[in-house]
């Protein structure tokens, strides 16, 4: 393939700056061009979740180290439309970029309830300092979710003191990690004082000063703080009438192949992204994940078919109300788990193999480095 | 090149050490141990791809 001359990324987040990142490692030297819709460098989404919203939190707990891509990057600029036929990203600003080389990494946005000006989301930095300001006054708070968001921003604000109410509809992270662990998570949350109410259905009550949610059955919940994990959706709308509408997803991601690619000269990495899996396209939103598809995909736009494949089994972990639980491997997980060390009910590691002779390996509080948990997936190892 | 490390921001999830397994490990009690003191330009995209992927960046180079 010809060489390129000019990459453009969009998305300035982990994943756009690990595809610049990697582009020069893999000796890309021409013009590289970031263009990231927030006014911020890079950080580190897990930590907005978590140690951001302790009370003792470490307040520089999301920071990178310092860049050495050399790109230019424009922030606070985001693009609007996409031209595959003559390769040009438009952008809000006015301003067109030509590109050999196009990196899709433009994330995803929270999504909402509704319209309520009163309902806080989580996704951004500065939704995270404006969060932990608030719960800084100890509100009552409800949170709309069940999800390690949810979870997560429930224990940062039970930690803060505040009267916490977790609205959900089923059982807190079992469709992420499945009954057993979501069960050890739930029972550690309620002896922490978390108020758990399912519902089929929330819906949001705006209110005068304070924020309400009703539930199914009428029931109405009320506090002075509602903040809402509800999951994510994919920035595809500078797609739309792209010409790469075969690639679109149902739920906005856009597809990739094994490489990270939508065409030769186009790649996807990060939240936007859906990768093949065993049962199809799927998204995988996390932090390592994102950094994997981003390093295929940097070197598939210079290298093509010798790019290395995207495969490894993601690692997922959440740290919420006391507990830090690690995951390696598939997710749900059915039924009960062999245990591997440790103690059921404290510090545990915790196997379950699967019928294909991979295993998904979990540690509950319990120090493991990843790849000695990814060697626990291997179940004839 | 060497790593520096900050001990106390350190989590354990030894992401470093599937990015370059040849130049720090972490030990059973989850803490990094660097297996070489310095190291050259050959291991150096290694050792960036260990500092990047860290989620809570314990890790840096120096030198």
């Amino acid at each position: 393939m010809t060489a390129l001359r000019r990459v453009v990324v969009v998305g300035g987040g982990i994943a756009g700056l690990t595809a610049a990142d990697s582009l020069r490692a893999s000796g890309f030297d021409g013009e590289l061009t970031i263009v990231g819709a927030e006014r911020r460098a890079a950080y580190s989404r897990p930590a907005l979740s978590k140690a951001l919203l302790r009370a003792e939190a470490d307040l520089t707990a999301h920071e990178l180290p310092p860049h050495e891509h050399g790109a230019v990057e424009l922030l606070g600029v985001a693009a609007t439309g996409l031209d595959p036929a003559t390769r040009m990203v438009s952008l809000d600003d006015g301003g067109a970029l030509p590109y050999d080389g196009l990196v899709i990494a433009s994330g995803s946005r929270a999504r909402r309830l509704g319209a309520a000006d009163g309902e806080h989301v989580l996704r951004t930095l500065d939704d995270a300092i404006a969060l932990r300001a608030r719960i800084a006054d100890r509100p009552s708070v409800i949170v709309v979710g069940g999800g390690p968001l949810g979870m997560e921003v429930a224990s940062g604000a039970l930690d803060a003191g505040c009267a916490v109410t977790l609205v959900t509809a089923g059982a807190p992270m079992a469709r992420h990690l499945g009954a057993h662990l979501a069960a050890r998570l739930e029972r550690t949350a309620l002896a922490r004082g978390l108020t758990i109410l399912r519902t089929p259905a929330a819906r949001i009550l705006p209110g005068a000063g304070a924020s309400a949610v009703a539930l199914a059955d009428g029931t109405l919940v009320e506090g002075d703080l509602l903040v809402s994990g509800v999951g994510d959706i994919p920035n595809t709308g500078w797609l739309a009438g792209s010409g790469l509408d075969a690639a679109m997803r149902p739920d906005g991601a856009i597809a990739v192949d094994a490489r990270a690619r939508v065409r030769p000269e186009i790649v996807a990495a990060g939240d936007v992204a859906a990768v093949p899996t065993l049962g199809g396209h799927a998204r995988s939103p996390i932090w390592h994940s994102a950094i994997d598809q981003a390093r295929i995909a940097a070197v598939s736009l210079l290298r093509g078919d010798e790019s290395p494949t995207l495969g490894g089994a993601p690692y997922f972990w959440t740290e919420q109300f006391g507990l830090t639980i690690r995951v390696v491997g598939r997710t749900p997980v059915d039924g009960e788990p062999e245990l591997v060390d440790g103690d059921p009910e404290g510090a545990a590691l915790l196997r379950w193999p699967h019928a294909d002779g991979t295993a998904t390996a979990a540690a509950v509080d319990y120090r493991i480095p990843i790849p000695r948990l990814r060697r626990l997936t291997d179940v004839a190892a | 090149m060497r790593f520096e490390i900050d001990r106390p921001r350190c989590e354990g999830h030894g992401l470093c050490e599937e990015a370059a397994p040849d130049l720090l490990h972490l030990d059973d009690d989850g803490e990094v141990v660097f297996d070489v003191a310095e190291f050259g330009d050959e291991a150096l995209e290694r050792a960036k791809a260990a500092v990047r992927v860290c989620p809570v960046a314990a890790l840096r180079l120096a030198g």
